[in-house]
């Protein structure tokens, strides 16, 4: 009688198994899988700052809060974690368009299970391309849950209305 | 209720977490130049976030001495940081949730170097996972100042 239920296992595992067989090891296959992936999304934003403004914006603040080494705790009765992430902020800023890359890192906590790009997983990539002079279009591809803090840092900054940091523990 | 003997044990311990956490108070001994204003609100009406400001002095080799901790608990602290000398200023934006079954702590730290005759205005604001600090330098007669520069502590040796 275990059989059916043996077999359903096998199968979700293949499945679950055959949903992450690779990461995106760049930010252009990120830009890419991510529409389509599961728990992810790409969102739009209209943004009145020129991209030359947002590109500045991007490289003053990512730096200085998003590379950082963050360290989270989370009990419940009978279990304790403690997970250690670095996270690695990246800039490009071009004439099409000013880009930011955010990967992280599992130091402590967290197996990785495949292939991991230097500087560790994908998590977002915020792209802003110019609409005219004083005008640009933001999409922000990443996780469709849990992230919601750096969505609305990365948007402040490019509206430069908000300049504050996400606070990275309050991720995942 | 809670017996003597008992009450004594949990006073007891909890006179040793707070001797094991190796957080005390900052002596605050030099003339007040620092104000911080400070808001924090967690956006979660079964979680709280704390602020602190740990002060750190810094020596010609760029090493750390821990000196105490300053609670930011309400809206505006005055601190005195020690003049023509750099300090190592440390805020700590501390988050628990309900019943602290989990907690996240999230530090901004930048080298502070005081100058004679300047008060230092301090901004520290969390709001919704978003925080916020800067620091500004204004001469005592009211000048209308700057914005300080987040330095960290390879800096140290620069005087500006």
């Amino acid at each position: 009688m275990a059989l059916p239920i043996v077999r359903t296992l096998a199968a979700a595992t293949v499945l679950l198994a055959g949903c992450v067989t690779q990461h995106p090891q760049n930010a252009e296959e990120f830009r890419k899988a991510a529409p389509g992936a599961f728990l992810a999304k790409m969102e739009t934003h209209e943004i009145n700052r020129s991209m030359e403004e947002i590109g500045a914006t991007f490289q003053e603040r990512a730096p200085d809060c998003l590379n950082m080494r963050v360290r989270t705790t989370s009990q419940t009765p009978g279990s304790y974690q403690v997970i250690v992430s670095l996270y690695k902020p990246t800039v490009v800023v071009t004439d099409q368009r000013a880009e930011l890359h955010l990967q992280r890192h599992h130091e402590r906590g967290v197996l990785a299970v495949t292939k991991e790009p230097e500087g560790g997983y994908y998590l977002m990539v915020a792209d802003a391309y110019p609409v005219d002079a004083n005008r640009s279009r933001l999409q922000i591809f990443g996780p469709s849950m849990g992230y919601d803090v750096i969505y609305r840092a990365i948007i402040g900054w490019a509206r430069g209305d908000n300049l504050g940091c996400p606070d990275l523990t309050k991720t995942g | 209720m809670i017996r003597p003997p008992r009450f004594t044990a949990c006073l007891l311990g909890v006179v040793l977490l707070a001797g094991c956490s190796g957080i005390k108070t900052y002596p605050d001994a030099s003339p007040k130049n620092l104000l911080v204003r400070t808001e924090a609100r967690s956006g979660s009406i079964l979680g709280g976030t704390r602020v602190s400001v740990h002060i750190h002095e810094v020596d010609a080799n760029c090493r750390t001495q821990y000196l105490g901790t300053v609670q930011l608990d309400e809206p505006t602290v005055e601190i005195g940081i020690p003049q023509g000398r750099p300090s190592y200023l440390v805020f700590n934006f501390y988050s628990s949730s309900f019943l602290g079954s989990s907690t996240g702590s999230i530090n901004y730290e930048t080298l502070l170097l005081p100058r004679a005759g300047y008060i230092y205005d301090a901004t520290a604001r969390y709001a919704d996972g978003i925080y916020y600090v800067a620091i500004r330098e204004s001469g005592a007669r009211g000048s209308a100042g700057r914005q300080v520069a987040r330095r960290g502590l390879a800096e140290c040796t620069r005087r500006s």
